[in-house]
């Protein structure tokens, strides 16, 4: 009898859940019956509430269990899962899950399918096709591909990455860089972990896309000092590209030339901001640049630079290999493909959740993320990061892309979505996202400076309900000068979750603190 | 040249330019802290906020460039509201202690305060307090009161090249401080305070010691090396307090050196203030008269040719045609100004100029700096070859000290022999220099002030001629002064004339009793102690090393205190002006070397400035050529012969004691305490 294939994914969020002990207990156990299995570390699916998901290859497809703890490891053998077997964990054949089979995954088409350092299984499944057609291609040709397609940049501005790869491509310099934004500061957010832990061969294809369509010979992934694995995978997987010629000196015989190193951040959020990534790059301390000139023109060490989320690079090899026509068939107005939302916060569902731009907010929430995790209603949720607008339950049927949100005065920011159920205190809300802009605030620039100090001390006083309106109007003018002055969108929309907040829930400016939770 | 609309008036300007310099040039204010035009944008402090139509948001005016056709609002009540908002945002952390703030009436956040600023604060949260820092002996902090615009750290990363400036900490945390609170070892330092527009970087020695509108200021021209830096001496009642640099672009930009502007304190010290005679080994006091006739006693029992003259590094131009013509009367060709014995001939101007211009170096791609640390010997301008530097245009060379000069070079060795190589394209800087559009060289005063000086001048002279230096439109044969009078007293030919003793000659012949009567015009860089029993005659200002070994001194002034002509380095003539009076019976030095020629019976022809000053363009027509650099005609200069294997040094051994004020100077001993006796060796370090 062949070995069976057991996989188990080794994604942070699985193992952060006990996946390693899973798979050394269910390797312990196959021993202990003498039964061979071959266990497989693949990525996760995405369906992070039922991590750890073990799965096991049968001849009808991969069948899922989960979440599968230790104690779980027993009675899944006893219950013969070995052959797909029910068992009150079993999820069925993965694919049909409809939480999975419903959503449109393009960028992440391999994810939790693969082992993520595996080449062959790379290949096999889709993988370096869109190199492979980008070779031949025109390095303007390329660029004119990724334009088409509609592609916007995932970071968090949604700036089309057409244009961009287009200015760098036209810079005339002796070298260019190409930079990966995998800062991932976001609250809520954990795509661009995923992408690198579980599928980094994706990211490298795309990088290369990028550089020999712009031209750079040398690029750097930018890694928050908070994803060790991340970091790990991205290494390893850049050594066995180079193996593979997939980078280096000659890329598949090409002649083009690209070389990668991942580079970490030292732990600051506004490091994600491009040109603060630049300078810590550099070696220096993460301040914001002012702008003009920008990266595209000016980047890392005086070069033509193109900066690109993990995201947005990782969509290129699809579009390549499928085509611009493919991808922007996804998506609706100016908002293309698919989106990687990120459900977070109080979710009963969480996980990470592609689908078209222009699914409801209410459908990914409610349908996907099956209301929250306590069960209670929900009051608000904040869309795109720290820096991203409060919705209020009742906006929850807008679709979600770039223009409708824009048009609540929301943000897409990263795709992430952190819900908060009906106790949720939005003063402290507000609170916390000014004192979170001092904390996280470079210092550069005056508005977001002291402004976020000052917001902090003025949302101390509201919470504490001294000369509430007075000081909501302070807050209010504080916020404008934040928002209008501000160098970066740090201190610029640090206003956005503060002013929806008092918008859509001033009741909870204006009541008076509980004794016990007064505020110093 | 792109068009642009600036609250309804329209202008050309070049491409490039930013709106904030679009509107200076209409004439339209502009609020700013951050923004200076010699230093990198940085666009931090967000008071210059305007409008432009089709832009989402209010952008920095001092950071956009112009676009063909765009049209700018300065005056809307968005930017209005933003003003006032970064206005009471910085005036929430600041302690607002005007009233002991030495930057007080002078203060750009004061100014603006009062001009954008709303009448009221809205605020009673305890202020950020931030700790001192020590930047040095010189510039004092009060850190509470910085508003993080980084001026601070850009010149001193920038133009100062000195890289221990920073900031630390994020947001509101965020402090401007020194690499573990070390001193600022710059030489440029002072510039921080000026550029600081608030009370956070003030003048340390001055402290607390006056009110900026108690000031009397007055435009002069530095005499502290030989650069010619304009500058502005502030003073109250007879005191200078401070000085600082004014703007002269062709000279210093607007920066000063740390001892042209805090060697100042030495105005007031160790002054000579009335005449001395030495009597029963012992110098006293006494008056003019009786201090002239003991002099014209002695001359007159003296014989011809038997006297001597040696001018000081701060000797001007009046001085040195009184001193030229009295010597001519008294029948001695015994006189020189070339203290540090440097074979540096008069006559052939191009031989001894800075010929290519101070600014001119930023033109410069290639340049070779031979036996100078410019760093020590002319801060500022070193910071212009940094400019360049930084441009990633020149490339630089040294045969000499190997030190830090706050930019790469490429380090040659210290043998002089090296020029012959360059000179006989066998050395690969040749090619460099050769390939070069406006190739260069540095002459320092270490490189000719040997006893092969003159053949190491031929040899730079020779490598000048081959690499192709001097042509059309350029010369960059460059020699580089320290002596703020060197270069007038070679164009007036103050030099030994037919069978005239040198420095060392006359220094020599003082030893063996062959002179009689030598006079000092603030000589002090001589070998003193060897002059045996010659009767010495001290004219200057300060009681340093000549004024005590005299048997007559004569009060003079400094150049604080004086109308006078200096000419600088590059050849260019420029005037001090009188701030302060000298002090007690001290006299401007060309009178008193006026009442000498009188008291020997040898009046000189001219009794007022104007008539010294036609006597100086009559000697030399140049002196009527005020502020200007007129190029000098190229020549054969310098001996052939072999060099010596002496290494090549700078002359200048310490920055902060060169002369008799800096060695006066209070200020200047605390830096030499602070900074050591080796900063001139200063190593190359981060800088290759
Ligand atoms: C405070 C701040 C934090 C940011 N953090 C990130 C980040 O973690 N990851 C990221 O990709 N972009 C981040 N961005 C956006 C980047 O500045 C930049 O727009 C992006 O990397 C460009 O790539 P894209 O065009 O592919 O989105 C941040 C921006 C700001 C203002
Ligand atoms: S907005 Fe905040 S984070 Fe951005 S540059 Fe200004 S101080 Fe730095
Ligand atoms: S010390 Fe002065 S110059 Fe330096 S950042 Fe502070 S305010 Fe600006
Ligand atoms: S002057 Fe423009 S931002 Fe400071």
């Amino acid at each position: 009898m062949n070995a069976i294939t057991i996989y188990v994914p080794i994604d942070s969020a699985a193992r952060s859940v006990g996946a390693d002990d899973v798979a050394e207990v269910i390797q312990t156990e196959a021993a202990k019956r003498g039964i061979e299995i071959k266990l497989v570390r693949n990525g996760t699916r995405g369906m992070l509430w039922l991590e750890p998901l073990v799965e096991v290859a049968t001849p009808a497809g991969r069948i899922a269990y989960g979440p599968v703890t230790v104690n779980d490891v027993a009675g899944l053998f006893k219950a013969d899962f070995l052959k797909g077997s029910p068992h009150h964990l079993s999820r069925g054949l993965t694919d049909q899950i409809p939480w999975l089979k419903s959503q449109e995954r393009l960028t992440f088409a391999r994810l939790g399918i693969t082992d993520p350092l595996n080449p062959d299984d790379y290949v096999a499944h889709g993988g370096l096709a869109g190199l492979i057609k980008a070779l031949p291609l025109s390095p303007a040709a390329i660029v004119a591909e990724v334009a088409e397609s509609g592609l916007r940049g995932r970071g968090g501005a949604g700036f089309p990455a057409g244009i961009k790869w287009k200015t760098v491509h036209d810079a005339v310099a002796d070298e260019k860089f190409v930079c990966c934004n995998a800062d991932e500061g976001d609250s809520g957010t954990f795509a661009d972990r995923m992408v690198m832990e579980d599928d980094p061969f994706m990211l490298i294809e795309g990088m290369t896309i990028a550089a020999i369509a712009t031209g750079a010979t040398q690029g750097y992934i930018y890694v928050r000092s908070e994803y060790p694995q991340a970091k790990l995978h991205l290494e390893k997987a850049i050594a066995i590209a180079l193996d593979h010629k997939w980078l280096g000196d000659n890329i598949l015989g090409s002649g083009h030339r690209f070389h990668l190193d991942v580079r970490v951040g030292a732990g600051a959020y506004v490091c994600g901001e491009e040109t603060a990534m630049l300078e810590s790059l550099e070696g220096k301390r993460g301040i914001v640049r002012d702008k003009p000139p920008i990266p595209a023109l000016v980047g890392l060490w005086g070069k033509p630079t193109l900066v690109n989320n993990v995201l947005t690079l990782a969509s290129v090899p699809v579009i390549l290999a499928k085509g611009a026509a493919f991808y922007k068939n996804y998506g609706v107005g100016k908002s293309l493909g698919t989106q990687a939302f990120q459900l977070a916060g109080n979710i009963k569902q969480g996980g990470l959740v592609e689908k078209s731009f222009g699914v409801s907010l209410d459908e990914l929430i409610n349908g996907y993320g099956g209301g929250t995790h306590t069960g209670r209603p929900i009051r608000a949720v904040q869309v795109g990061g720290p820096l991203g607008s409060y919705v209020p339950a009742h906006q929850l049927t807008i679709a979600a892309d770039y223009e409708t949100l824009t048009s609540i005065g929301a943000i897409m920011g990263h795709g992430g979505i952190v819900v908060f159920d009906d106790t949720v205190d939005m003063a402290r809300q507000a609170h916390f996202a000014m004192e979170f802009c001092a904390e996280e605030s470079c210092g550069k620039c005056t508005p977001c400076r002291i402004g976020s100090t000052r917001g902090v001390e003025v949302m101390n006083h509201i919470i504490a309900g001294t000369k509430v309106p007075e000081n909501l109007k302070l807050l209010d003018e504080l916020c404008e000068i934040m928002a209008t002055g501000s160098l970066c969108a740090m201190g610029g929309l640090t206003p956005l979750p503060v002013r929806s907040a008092m918008t859509h829930f001033p009741e909870d400016f204006h009541k008076h603190p509980p004794a016990t939770q007064r505020v110093a | 040249m792109p068009k642009l609309t600036i609250d309804g008036r329209e202008i050309e300007v070049e491409a490039g330019t930013t709106i904030i310099q679009a509107a200076e040039l209409l004439g339209i204010e502009i609020p700013r802290f951050c923004y200076h035009e010699r230093l990198a944008i940085a666009g931090n402090c967000r008071m210059c906020l305007v409008e432009v139509e089709k832009m989402p948001k209010p952008v920095a005016s001092c950071a956009m460039p112009i676009n063909e056709g765009m049209v700018v609002k300065t005056n809307t009540p968005t930017v209005k509201n933003a003003r006032q908002g970064v206005m009471e945002f910085l005036l929430l952390n600041h302690p607002l202690d005007c009233p002991i703030c030495d930057q007080g009436g002078e203060c750009d956040l004061q100014d603006q305060a009062m001009a954008y600023g709303k009448d009221h604060s809205r605020c009673d949260e305890q202020k950020r307090a931030v700790d001192k820092k020590n930047f040095g002996p010189l510039i004092e902090t009060a850190m509470t009161r910085c508003i993080q615009c980084t001026r601070c750290v850009r010149f001193a990363n920038e133009i100062a090249g000195a890289p221990e400036l920073g900031a630390l900490g994020r947001g509101e945390h965020m402090e401007i401080t020194t690499y573990l609170n070390q001193a600022l070892d710059s030489e440029l330092s002072g510039n921080l305070i000026d550029l600081c527009p608030v009370g956070a970087l003030t003048n340390k020695p001055a402290s607390f010691t006056y009110r900026s509108w108690e000031l009397k200021s007055t435009e002069s021209v530095d005499a502290m090396d030989a650069l010619g830096s304009a500058i502005r001496i502030d003073t109250r009642g007879n005191q200078v307090i401070r000085i600082l640099p004014r703007v002269n672009d062709d000279v210093n930009e607007e920066w000063l050196s740390d001892r042209s502007r805090f060697a100042c304190d030495g105005l007031s010290l160790q002054r000579l203030d009335k005449p001395y005679v030495r009597r029963d080994g012992k110098l006293a006091a006494t008056t003019w008269s009786d201090a002239l006739s003991v002099l014209a006693a002695k001359v007159k029992s003296s014989m011809t040719g038997r006297m001597a003259f040696i001018a000081g590094d701060h000797s001007d131009a009046e001085t040195l045609v009184a001193a030229k013509d009295l010597a001519a009367a008294m029948g001695t060709t015994h006189l020189d100004c070339r203290q540090d014995g440097a074979a540096l001939e008069a006559g052939l101007r191009a031989s001894y100029l800075f010929n290519s211009t101070i600014a001119g170096i930023e033109h410069a791609d290639a340049l070779l700096i031979v036996g100078s640390n410019p760093r020590i010997e002319a801060a500022v301008f070193n910071a212009r070859v940094r400019k360049r530097w930084l441009t990633g245009k020149l490339k630089v060379a040294v045969i000499g000290p190997k030190v830090d000069l706050t930019y790469k070079y490429e380090w040659l060795g210290d043998n002089p022999s090296i020029l012959a190589d360059i000179a006989a394209g066998t050395h690969p800087f040749a090619a460099t220099l050769k390939a070069a559009a406006n190739p260069a060289l540095i002459l320092g005063q270490g490189a000719v002030a040997r006893t092969d000086g003159s053949a190491v001048l031929g040899l730079a002279r020779k490598v000048a001629d081959t690499t192709g230096m001097v042509k059309d439109g350029w010369n960059g044969f460059n020699v580089l002064h320290t002596a703020a009078s060197r270069v007038g007293a070679l164009d007036l030919g103050f030099v030994p004339g037919t069978g005239g003793k040198n420095v060392a000659e006359i220094v020599a012949a003082a030893g063996k009793g062959e002179l009689d009567v030598l006079f000092l015009l603030g000589a002090d860089e001589i070998d003193i102690s060897g002059l045996g029993s010659t009767f010495v005659v001290y004219i200057g200002s300060h009681g340093d090393f000549g004024a005590h070994r005299a048997d007559v001194v004569l009060p003079g002034a400094a150049y604080t205190e004086k109308n006078a002509t200096f000419v600088n380095t590059e050849g260019r003539v420029q005037r001090t002006r009188l701030a302060t009076f000298p002090p007690g019976e001290a006299k401007e030095d060309w009178k008193v070397v006026a009442a000498v020629a009188e008291a020997l019976g040898k009046a000189l022809p001219y009794t007022t400035l104007s008539q010294v000053r036609e006597r100086l363009s009559a000697v030399n027509p140049v002196f009527a050529q005020i502020d200007m650099v007129a190029p000098a005609s190229w020549g054969t200069f310098g001996q052939d012969g072999s060099v010596l294997p002496q290494p090549l040094t700078s002359t200048i051994k310490t920055f902060y004691a060169v002369d008799p004020i800096s060695r006066s100077s209070k200020t200047m001993a605390q830096c030499q305490a602070a900074f050591g006796e080796d900063q001139c060796q200063r190593k190359t370090g981060t800088h290759g």
